[in-house]
């Protein structure tokens, strides 16, 4: 057996290791290398930084003094408000609750979502237009188009399904009570499961397949159609949530909301 | 006339004291402008050094600077708060009362309620533009795919703080929101009642609800989203600073 070359470690300090390699900088730190156009963070940015952390000191300073935080009564558990909601910024998910099961639109979506945007640099991993707003101009029109697209939709299948819900003797379609009548899995599998569920994969799909047709979309741009299409179906709920739903959670023009009923004494 | 506190100055800034806490001269050089940013703890969180575009305002919104801004906000006005509040639901001492005095007796309480209030509606919004600039600008892609994976957990991390501090005033307001909520973690598959027992402690909206969002909303979400905001500042950096058109 030949002995390797160089000094040999000590008996029983066969397996100690030692650090003898130049790391390439990449391998800790991924940067990304371009031509140097760089500016002192002290003044540059600090000044930055200091300028608007005081303008946003101010402006938050004014709006406390202007605006109060409300305060209604003592909470009283058997006193409920019509309608009692939720935070502004959890609206969206309450006016989804309205339309399908509540497990299906309170848990399931918004995990479903989050996983899904969590994962979205997993799925689309070129370095195509980093550092470029919407990418080009071909991600440009397909952030309208999405964006539009999901707006009309949203909007149009809440209005129709307040159409649809209200009970024939109103006008309405009376589509509970049919559906209680002659679908199977009565009022729950259809209205509340599989409708829905149908509806939001298949209108994501096929948004997709648009942007795909179109605009001939790669993943990066059809990624950008998707998440759009959430940002603008977000916010619809958002306004509609916040502005238009009033006693019962009932549908209004945002002008015609009536006061909420503040308590509901409990009945005896 | 000027040479006395040019005087002072000098012997200032050559004495044991100052340069014990300075270790560099007034940032007017290359050298001393670098020394100020890496040997001050706060400052360090930043490069010496950021490509220019990295300034520009319509490329940031500066929407994740004023998130961490508001953050820091809420912080201070929350930890002046809890001065002034028991989280009980009845008794002398209770939630609702404290934010009465609050509002009428504790010199500028209603100011800093405000405050606290709007800037928590505010780091939602600029939290989620953020989130919103980040993705059209693709600066979710190699070699940052992790920072926003941590990203979209300060998302969510940002709105159960708010969440959690809606129902501390136990008003009707807070209280009927709350309940919203909770038929939804009820609701979960499977699991609903389980979850719903734990995250409320119990099977109604009392007591021990406002305790658990309480603790979860001064110790347990801040605690973890200083966190994250760190391993998200490290990333920028560890990430090559934020990015800009190749
Ligand atoms: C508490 C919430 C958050 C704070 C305080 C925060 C703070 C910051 C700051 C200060 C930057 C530097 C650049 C800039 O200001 O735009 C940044 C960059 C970044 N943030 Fe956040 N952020 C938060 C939430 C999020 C969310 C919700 C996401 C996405 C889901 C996200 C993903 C990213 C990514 C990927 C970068 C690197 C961007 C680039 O390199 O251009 N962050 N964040």
């Amino acid at each position: 057996m030949t002995t390797p070359r160089g000094p040999q470690p000590f008996a029983g300090q066969e397996k100690r290791l030692r650090l003898l390699a130049f790391v390439r900088q990449d391998s800790i730190v991924r940067v990304d290398k371009r031509v140097e156009d760089t500016a002192m963070v002290w003044p540059h940015l600090l000044v930055i930084e200091f300028i608007a952390s005081m303008l946003w000191s101010i402006g938050l300073f004014v709006i406390a003094a202007a605006f109060n935080a409300p305060l209604q009564d003592h909470a009283t558990p058997d006193c409920t408000p019509n309608p009692s909601k939720a935070p502004w910024y959890l609206l969206n998910l309450q006016e989804l609750l309205l339309h399908m099961d509540k497990g299906l639109a309170g848990v399931i979506v918004p995990t479903v979502w989050l996983t899904f945007m969590a994962v979205i640099p997993y799925i689309d991993t070129s370095r195509e237009g980093v550092g470029i707003w919407f990418t080009s101009a071909n991600g440009k029109r397909i952030t309208i188009f999405a964006a539009v697209y999901a707006t009309v939709l949203t909007f149009s299948l809440i209005l129709l399904d307040a159409f649809l819900k209200r009970p024939e003797d109103q006008g309405g379609f009376g589509y509970i009570e049919k559906a209680t009548r002659y679908l199977p899995g009565g009022k729950q599998l259809f209205p509340n499961y599989i409708i829905p569920i149908v509806l939001m994969i298949g209108l994501s799909v096929l948004l997709v397949l648009i942007v795909k047709r179109l605009y001939a979309a790669n993943t990066r741009e059809w990624m950008i159609a998707i998440y759009t299409g959430f940002v603008a179906v977000y916010l619809v709920l958002t306004v509609v949530g916040t502005s238009m739903r009033g006693p019962g959670m009932d549908l209004f023009a945002p002008w015609a909301v009536p006061a909420t009923h503040q308590c509901l004494e409990p009945k005896a | 006339m000027l040479e006395i506190p040019a005087q002072i100055w000098q012997k200032t800034k050559t004495s044991y004291i100052w340069r014990s806490l300075f270790r560099h001269g007034y940032p007017d050089s290359r050298k001393n402008q670098s020394l100020a940013v890496f040997t001050n703890v706060f400052l360090h969180l930043h490069p010496v050094k950021v490509r220019r575009h990295a300034l520009a305002i319509p490329y940031t919104w500066c929407m994740g600077g004023l998130s961490f801004f508001l953050f820091l906000i809420l912080t201070l006005t929350g930890t002046l708060l809890m001065f002034y509040y028991h989280p009980s639901v009845d008794g002398v001492y209770n939630a609702y009362g404290d934010i009465k005095d609050l509002e009428t007796v504790v010199v500028f309480g209603q100011l800093l309620r405000n405050m606290h209030r709007w800037a928590a509606h505010g780091m939602v919004i600029t939290v989620f533009l953020h989130m919103i600039r980040v993705f059209y600008t693709g600066s979710y892609k190699p070699p940052r795919e992790f920072n926003w994976v941590i990203g979209t957990l300060l998302f969510f991390f940002t709105i159960l703080l708010s969440y959690t501090g809606y129902l501390l005033p136990w008003d009707q307001l807070a209280f009927w929101a709350v309940t919203v909520g909770y038929e939804i973690a009820r609701a979960t598959p499977v699991i609903g009642d389980e979850f719903a027992f734990v995250a409320f402690g119990g099977f109604q909206l009392g007591p021990n609800a406002l305790l658990r969002f309480y603790v979860l909303h001064v110790v347990g979400l801040p605690l973890l989203t200083g966190f994250l905001i760190a391993i998200h500042f490290w990333r920028i950096r560890k990430d090559g600073g934020i990015t800009g058109p190749l």
